[in-house]
Parts: C-alpha cells; structure tokens; sequence
C-alpha cells in the first residue's frame, strides 16, 4: 500500500471497497484514452486543482499515464506557479480549459457562457463533456485522497498515543 | 448559469438516463459511467439509504435541482423517508438521525469541503462508525454522486428550484448490469 494517497495511486486506496471501485478505476483509466482532450491537458487541470486545493502532495506527484515532454515541464510549472494562463508556450486552445477548470473548482454555476462556448468551440461539444466528466473524476480524487490521507494521520496519532 | 444545456445528449432514447444524457456523446466514457453507478447502489459495501443520505447531502451543496429532487427506489425501499430526507439538512446534528447517519454526513462534508480534509474530532466520529472498506465505498460513491451532480451544473439548463420529488430506479440509471 503506498503510504500517501493522491489522486494517482487513490485506486489501491479504495480497492477495500470492492467492484465499484474497480468500475471507479476503469474509468479514470478511459479518461486518459480518448482523442477529445490531450492528456497533457488533462494533466495541467489535475495541477490546476492541485495549486487551488493547496495540495502540496498532489502538486508534487507526477502522472505515469501521461507521457511527458521538456515542453510539458515548463507548462506544469506555469500552472503550479498559476502563471500558465499568459504563458506564450500554452497552446490557445487549451487556454479556455483552464480557464474552464478554474471556474469549475470555485463553483460549477459560476462557468461563464463565454468559457463554455471557447472549449466548445475548440474541442467540440463531445470534447466539453469529457471535460466536465475528467474535471469531475480529478477533484473527487484529489479530495478523497485529502481525506484519506489524514484519517492515515489521526490512526497513527491514536496508535502513537496507545504505545505511550 | 445558461438557461439551456450547453451540450446535448446523443437524441437516443434507450431508457437509460445516463446514456440518453449528454455523457452519451462520449462512447468511451459512458459504458464505464454506467457500471459505475450500477455499482454504486448494488455492490457498496454501506445500506442504499445511507448511501441515499450522502447523495442527498451532495446535491445540496452542489445545488443541483435534478438531484435535489430525485429519490432512488432501492432507497425507499431500505427506509428513506421523506421525514430523514428533512433531517439531512443544516440541522442534523440535532436531528433524530442515527450516530452512523450523522457520522456519513460528517465524512460527506469533509469530502465536499474547501478546503477538503477530516478534522481529529471529525476523524474519530467517521472511524468510530465505520471500518476501512465502508469509509472506502463511501468516498467511491461521494465522487460518483458529485461527479453527476457538477457536471449537470457545469452543462447548465436547471429548472427553477424545487422540482417536485420523483422516484427513479436503479435499472433506469445503471443498467441492468450486475
């Protein structure tokens, strides 16, 4: 069992819980597979959150399913240091996502139309609602791997004060 | 929030309400969504009425008006009544509902919470109620059940506030399945 969860290795965390966490896993795996969105993006919303949540953790934690470049580097320290949305190397496509993914972590009813219609428009309409599904399945990993994290940490404190 | 769905779904009309939805426009995605849910309500390792209690705790800090006003039969059937629907509220903690109801309502908020995270006293409640795979099976169907309920905010098109209460069946959203 890996010591910290993440959204990364949250599968082998939730395993206990049987076939619906399976099915859980099965789809993350989709998420990455498709041909709407470059996992490479997929990745820079997973970070995007990751800043926003505070989440050292997960900001620290690289993502086997994507395969990295030098340039995908420099574009996953833009989106950490929150600086990826004028930097000259993000494609103009992707920029709306983000943007997108900003809006969908503070509240999903506060997505202007003028956002929604950008990614729309670059990714197409197929494209916006993998998005909503991949930003949905990203935050909830995040969280519960948060949550898992520190029950790990109230059990070891218990356990502390026990052996004391 | 636009007064109609920002994207639209496939113009099937299989009988199932995830497929049938905007989520049909991506096949690679939506068998899994399916089984997910199908998963969610007949192999957790929690009762469907507590699981019904986190779904509902979900969509009212979503404001999703769908969700809101959606009951699933396997729940009523396990003894959700529109009486504990009321206790799942603000008031809970003064509410009737039973310490492992309460204790689900206390990880529900610790997964929906900015920041998210389980407090000591938070933790100590949860773990006191639940063992490791309940809490996991838990937090599996928290995700499903915010997942839906963000994404049919984030295509917009809700209805004024409430919609009445319908009952939906598992089968209608998950398939027949196993």
């Amino acid at each position: 069992m890996p010591s910290q969860a993440t959204s990364i290795n949250l599968d082998q965390h939730l395993a206990k819980a049987g076939p619906a966490a399976a099915s859980f896993a099965r789809l993350w795996e989709a998420l990455w597979q498709q041909d709407y969105l470059p996992p490479e993006l997929l990745d820079l919303c997973r970070l995007t959150f990751a800043r926003m949540h505070g989440d050292r953790i997960e900001m620290a934690v690289a993502n086997p399913l994507v395969e990295s470049t030098h340039a995908d580097a420099s574009l996953r320290q833009a989106v950490l240091a929150d600086t990826a949305l004028d930097a000259p190397a993000l494609p103009s496509a992707w920029r709306p996502v983000l943007q997108f993914a900003e809006y969908y972590w503070v509240d999903a009813q506060s997505i202007p139309d003028a956002v929604a219609d950008m990614v729309k428009g670059k990714m197409g309409e197929a494209g916006l609602v993998l998005l909503i599904e991949a930003l949905g399945c990203i935050d909830g990993r995040i969280r519960a791997a948060r949550c898992l994290r520190d029950l790990a940490t109230h059990r070891s404190t218990k356990e502390v004060a026990h052996a004391g | 929030m636009p007064a109609s769905p920002r994207a639209s779904g496939p113009g099937t009309n299989t009988g199932n309400v995830i497929r049938d939805s905007m989520m049909g426009l991506v096949p690679e995605t939506v068998e899994a969504i399916i089984k997910l849910n199908s998963d969610v309500w007949r192999q957790s390792l929690v009762s469907p009425s507590l699981l019904e209690t986190l779904r509902l705790r979900n969509a009212s800090t979503v404001n999703c008006v769908f969700c809101k006003s959606v009951r699933y039969d396997v729940a009523r059937a396990d003894g959700l009544t529109e009486e504990k629907v009321a206790m799942i509220g603000d008031g809970y903690e003064a509410s009737a509902l039973a310490p492992r109801e309460k204790a689900a309502i206390t990880l529900a908020d610790a997964h929906l919470g900015h920041p998210p995270g389980i407090s000591g006293a938070a933790a100590e409640r949860v773990t006191a109620a639940f063992d490791d795979a309940e809490i996991a099976s838990m937090l599996v169907s928290l995700i499903a059940f915010n997942f839906a309920s963000r994404a049919a905010v984030s295509n917009g098109g809700m209805p004024e506030d409430p919609l009445p209460v319908t009952e939906i069946s598992v089968i209608s959203a998950g398939g027949a399945v196993a």
